[in-house]
């Protein structure tokens, strides 16, 4: 498959998210201004203004109407897809960091970082149908454990919330009262940051990948440890097909040692691995950089990542692709 | 070059050494500074509330090496020497230590970093800017080729910080539009270039117009001990963290080069790997600016598209080159060493050396534009038989290995 290699961004990409049709990708980056791309070919459509730092996350309704972005200048922004315009602010006292709608898109999950003396949080808002009516209240707070929090999701019927991050714990809160239900085994879980989380398309299970050099793939419910996938290198982001029973991680060794070490050691091609036998099936070269970001659109035809160089590469599947045995 | 040595002699690594062995030696132990602290988080370098806002709001989560050792000591007052690689985050570490020291409520210079080109000094007055944004900080940059009479006039509003070129500072400095009196801090990038032949005698009028008791950073990627003497003369006992010779090269460029025999085959080998150039962002390094036009041309008549810029060029289509380059408008860039030194743009990955250059803290500068942090790249260097004894010393003076060029160029990109 020859990648379309999508320009645009000055910056590292952060995150890639395509909407629910699947026609359309949207991208963040440290260049402060998240870019919406046609997801067939990958031309740019539009870019979204207003942030003053780095774009660490986003996402965006169901009806495509809504991108909700939490950025490194300590706000989360909800804005008019179609238009660009930005519909409301939310100001934290530090980093935003992952942001996710609930199902229904009432609801919206933001994690934001530690900053000084204050601890990280998962915040979740109210999204008002009418921007009008939006406000900044919080209908719950959870200060959070001891690091970063990279990744906060919804979990099934919106009863749960599902966190990890730097201490490596994958945690599990009902999203009503904050307590918190499980929180993932020592023994079998990850040993370094969590950096990223996938859920799977029925939402009955979920993929985390970690600096510890695996991905490893979780009950949504139970938060048994179901499959674990090892690579030789830190992985940055994960993504599972809609499709098949493949997942494919990304990443690379820390970008800080990328320019001071041997050429071969970059270790950047997208890896895919079998679901079920956790056997590699192959890799997709391309990026100069890390892999940051991973993502399938929802036809389960295609993928997109995004990595540390600063482009998005967008892979249409080969007819061969979808008759690979094991 | 009459006057200079003998081709080749210039990359001698015996003579480097022990340039560099006497001035850190024994009598070098009296006027430096020892300093160990490392710290490894931002949140634990004792960073104003405002510029840690500021720094995470840039992207930064960690600091690099060079971050951990180098913004400590200069927040501190200290005068610092600091080599780093290329790349490695160097200008956000004196960015970092300039604004933890500004008086936001005085607003008349405090701080004034020179760097040896307009492009390089608006690069870093962006990072300047971007991470002192919630303390409020002003930045001007002041550079040739733009209106004396706008740059007056920010001068006179009254700014923190001074970001600029040797020739319009100094201009300004005279006309006493910008006034030394508050300056406290005085900020040399590519400091080996800046205290060279071509600069050093501006540095020193410029330096003799500041207050006597300042505090003074040099920073760059390369530091040969020419460079490292001339400190001597003006900084007071300075944190040093300097780099080994054979340690600066960056491992994670790789480096070829190609045999084209005679001087006039390279730009048919240039053209046969046009299609690869094209792919991403490339810069293609040639010694003089005569030559960057030359090759333009030849280039463009062959249906090629490429850009170009050089010193003769007027101030306001470099400019429009760089945003263009910048921003993937444009992806084949023509240059001389004007933007060796670190210009950072995100998509390089090819840096074509068309023409070996004359200095040899130049092969790692415009290497380095493709090695960017986070970034491997690729280095490729066209060789004429003139040219195989300047390869071989650079190989061994950096203890890198440049190998030939493979057919299947494109895979390395």
């Amino acid at each position: 498959m020859r990648p379309i290699l999508m320009k645009g961004h000055e910056r590292p990409l952060t995150f890639l998210k395509y909407n629910r049709d699947g026609d359309l990708l949207f991208s963040c980056a440290k260049d402060h201004n998240p870019t919406v791309w046609f997801a067939d070919n990958g031309e740019r459509l539009g870019t979204y203004r207003g942030h003053n730092g780095a774009v660490w996350c986003c996402d965006v309704s169901r009806d495509s109407g809504r991108l909700i972005t939490g950025s490194a200048d300590q706000t989360a922004k909800l804005w008019n897809v179609q238009t660009g315009q930005q519909l409301f602010t939310f100001n934290f006292d530090s980093p935003a960091r992952s942001v996710d709608f609930a199902v229904g898109d009432k609801l919206a999950v933001i994690t934001t970082d530690p900053f000084m003396e204050l601890p990280s949080a998962i915040h979740v808002k109210r999204i008002a149908n009418d921007p009008a009516e939006q406000t900044g209240e919080s209908v719950l707070l959870i200060k959070g454990p001891q690091g970063r929090i990279n990744r906060a999701i919804w979990g099934p019927l919106n009863r749960t919330i599902i966190s990890a991050g730097e201490d490596a714990v994958i945690r599990i809160w009902d999203s009503e009262t904050g307590k918190l239900l499980k929180e993932s085994d020592k023994e079998s879980g990850h040993k370094k940051t969590v950096t990223s989380l996938a859920k799977s398309a029925d939402g009955s299970h979920f993929l985390t990948g970690s600096l510890d050099k695996s991905a490893r793939l979780w009950d949504t419910r139970t938060l048994t440890l179901i499959k674990t996938y090892v690579t030789e290198r830190p992985v940055n982001a994960v993504a599972m097909s809609p499709l098949l029973d493949h997942v494919v991680l990304g990443g690379g060794q820390d970008a800080s040692a990328v320019t001071t070490t041997d050429h071969r050691a970059g270790k950047f091609e997208a890896k895919f691995y079998d679901k079920i036998l956790q056997e590699e099936i192959g890799g997709v070269k391309g990026h100069f950089g890390p892999i940051n970001a991973l993502a399938f659109n929802p036809d389960g035809k295609s993928f997109s990542s995004g990595g540390e160089d600063g482009y998005v590469r967008l892979h249409h599947f080969d007819p061969d692709y979808f008759n690979i045995k094991i | 070059m009459a006057g200079s040595a003998p081709e080749g002699s210039q990359f001698d690594a015996r003579q480097y050494d022990a340039k560099m062995n006497e001035l850190l030696g024994t009598d070098g132990q009296d006027f430096f500074t020892s300093y160990d602290e490392v710290c490894e988080s931002f949140d634990a370098m004792g960073l104003q509330e405002n510029l840690l806002r500021g720094i995470y709001a840039y992207g930064f989560e960690k600091p690099s090496a060079i971050q951990q050792r180098g913004i400590v000591p200069f927040c501190k007052g200290l005068d610092v020497i600091q080599q780093a690689q290329s790349g490695t985050g160097k200008t956000a570490t004196f960015c970092s230590g300039v604004l933890q020291q500004l008086d936001y409520s005085l607003v008349e210079c405090q701080a004034l970093v020179l760097a040896p080109t307009r492009e390089l000094a608006q690069q870093i007055e962006k990072v300047m800017r971007a991470l002192g944004d919630y303390l409020g900080v002003k930045v001007h940059v002041c550079v040739g080729g733009t209106i004396v009479r706008e740059d007056q006039r920010i001068l006179s509003s009254g700014v923190h910080v001074v970001v600029g070129t040797p020739g319009r500072v100094f201009d300004m400095l005279c006309r006493q539009s910008l006034r030394p009196d508050n300056i406290r801090m005085f900020v040399l990038d590519e400091a080996d270039e800046m205290l060279s032949r071509g600069f050093k005698d501006q540095i020193y009028d410029i330096f003799q117009l500041l207050p006597p008791k300042i505090q003074v950073g040099v920073f760059s990627a390369t530091m040969p001990p020419e460079a490292l003497e001339i400190t001597r003369k003006f900084m007071n006992k300075p944190v040093r963290i300097l780099v080994k010779r054979d340690e600066l090269t960056l491992e994670g460029i790789k480096q070829f080069f190609v045999n084209v025999d005679k001087e006039d085959w390279k730009l048919e080998t240039l053209c046969d790997l046009y299609e690869t150039l094209a792919i991403t962002q490339s810069v293609i390094f040639v010694n003089t600016r005569r030559k960057v036009d030359w090759l333009t041309d030849k280039m463009r008549s062959r249906d090629h598209t490429v850009s170009a810029t050089h010193g003769d060029m007027d101030q306001n289509t470099r400019d429009i080159i760089m945003r263009e380059f910048r921003s993937g408008s444009s992806r084949v860039l023509i240059t001389t060493d004007l933007l060796a030194r670190g210009i950072d743009v995100q998509q390089v990955s090819l840096v074509i050396n068309y023409d070996l250059p004359t200095q040899p803290e130049n092969y790692l500068h415009r290497i380095g534009r493709s090695g960017r942090f986070g970034r491997k790249g690729v280095a490729i260097n066209f060789v004429t038989g003139d040219d195989e004894r300047m390869l071989f010393d650079i190989q061994k003076f950096y203890n890198v290995q440049i190998e030939e060029l493979p057919a299947n160029v494109a895979d390395l990109i």
